[in-house]
């Protein structure tokens, strides 16, 4: 077992963990946070991203031991008690989702995206959901959702300033 | 229950004399990518997870003289955010825009994918090109080891278990032209088929006075390109001498890696990624 410190969308955490489970199964079993989706458990799909200290990473590639000491965000953590996200808000609104499976993955890619980069182009939109595979929505509305949350972002960022 | 025990040593000396002791029964893990698919797969021979991940010794790009420096825990995302690397090893820089993906890229270490020796690791071609030398550390000595000798096969390392790499050391060439690109079965989050990274530098009259290939993917681990490199220096590059030495070196890679069912594919791809690389140096 292996003890761990770490912050899980807001919340302090210390656990003793086995050593060798990964960030999902951390996340999903004994978090019980059921959002995190496991896809293809190698890296390919995209499904289970998780934001650690603020970037997108494959929560199935993570040794869980390796969250000690970090910040982590999963999709459960993007909303606050009075609103949805951005991302949310427009993946809503544009039918960026269709199945549902991907869409927790893509929010955390490009939740991530827009925190460091507030006016992404399309490539870049493209490069930061590349490892986030959809079989539903052919990307177009995800592209539109994301250029939109950036907008509302934006948005949200000055009208916060005032 | 798993009986395996997670290992974060606080400095370099510390995990050094951990492998010195345990090396053999100890998985080193840094970004995790590959050794996390290879627990999904076949789960953990080792009683050991040792966690360099978080080591400032193998941290850091640095440029000191003649010697430019990648650590070898250096993310790729930092590698690819670079403006040393940008300035002074841009094929490397390249090996990491195309790399896997962004949430791969954020974890995935240079140091991990050389260890892991997959004949199709990105930044192997890359480091080949640039003349790389890549410092090995145990307990009790330092030693330099080139490129060339760190994959004895396909995914198996010069490494002892003992051994950690600390960091690549590049030779700086100075102004030159360089370049890195793949073929993969997509643009993104695709396995290498083909990989190649070049350094050229022309002399005054616009003949090759330097020349480093490095090939991956399609050898069973990446190399170096000499025959080609010797055929084009000295020489005005011009878009048919290209293609030959393109036809050279797709002649080459047949030569190494034996005539494979898709080496009917293989072979005009490698002469014409060799051309779409060195294309842009045709004298005008």
């Amino acid at each position: 077992m292996v003890h761990i410190d770490f912050t899980i969308n807001g919340q302090q955490k210390a656990l003793d963990i086995p050593a060798d489970i990964t960030a999902l199964e951390l996340i999903r079993s004994l978090l019980g946070l059921k959002g995190t989706k496991e896809g293809c458990g190698i890296g390919e799909c995209g499904a289970c991203t998780i934001n650690v200290n603020g970037r997108a990473i494959n929560s199935c590639l993570m040794l869980a031991a390796q969250l000690d000491g970090t910040k982590v965000l999963t999709v459960e953590g993007l909303a606050t008690e009075n609103s949805l996200a951005p991302v949310q808000e427009k993946f809503m609104e544009n039918h960026g989702v269709q199945c549902g499976f991907c869409t927790p993955g893509v929010l955390m890619s490009s939740h991530a995206l827009l925190a460091e980069n507030p006016d992404p182009n399309d490539e870049e939109i493209s490069k930061a959901i590349a490892g986030n595979l959809c079989r539903c929505t052919g990307y177009k509305q995800i592209f539109v959702s994301v250029r939109e949350a950036a907008r509302l972002t934006q948005q949200k960022g000055e009208g916060g300033n005032d | 229950m798993t009986d395996i025990e997670y290992i974060r040593p606080l400095d370099l000396k510390e995990a050094l004399d951990f492998l010195w002791d345990n090396g053999e029964d100890t998985r080193i893990i840094a970004g995790g990518t590959d050794v996390m698919v290879d627990i999904r797969s076949e789960g953990l021979d080792k009683k050991y997870l040792l966690d360099i991940s978080r080591l400032d010794e193998l941290k850091g790009i640095e440029l000191n003289g003649q010697e430019l420096s990648v650590g070898a825990g250096v993310t790729l995302s930092e590698i690819y955010s670079s403006r040393i690397l940008e300035s002074h090893a841009l094929a490397l820089k390249k090996s990491a825009f195309s790399f896997a993906s962004r949430q791969i890229r954020n974890i995935a270490t240079i140091g991990g994918n050389v260890a892991h020796s997959s004949p199709c690791g990105d930044t192997v071609p890359a480091l080949l090109a640039h003349g790389t030398k890549a410092l090995v550390a145990d307990k009790k000595e330092t030693r330099l080891v080139s490129m060339e000798e760190m994959a004895t096969k396909a995914y198996m390392s010069c490494l002892s278990p003992k051994q950690i790499l600390v960091k690549f050391i590049l030779t700086p060439y100075g102004d030159g032209f360089a370049d890195f690109q793949k073929i993969g079965r997509r643009r993104e989050l695709a396995v290498s088929r083909i990989s190649m990274a070049v350094f050229v530098k022309k002399d005054k009259e616009g003949k090759i006075s330097f020349l480093k290939i490095g090939l991956g993917a399609c050898t069973p681990t990446p190399c170096n390109m000499e025959a080609v490199e010797a055929f084009l220096t000295g020489k005005v590059l011009t878009r048919e001498l290209i293609w030959e030495a393109g036809g050279l070196l797709a002649g080459n890679m047949i030569e190494i890696t034996g005539r494979r069912s898709s080496a009917i594919y293989k072979e005009p791809a490698v002469q014409g990624l060799f051309m779409r690389i060195l294309y842009p140096m045709v004298n005008v």
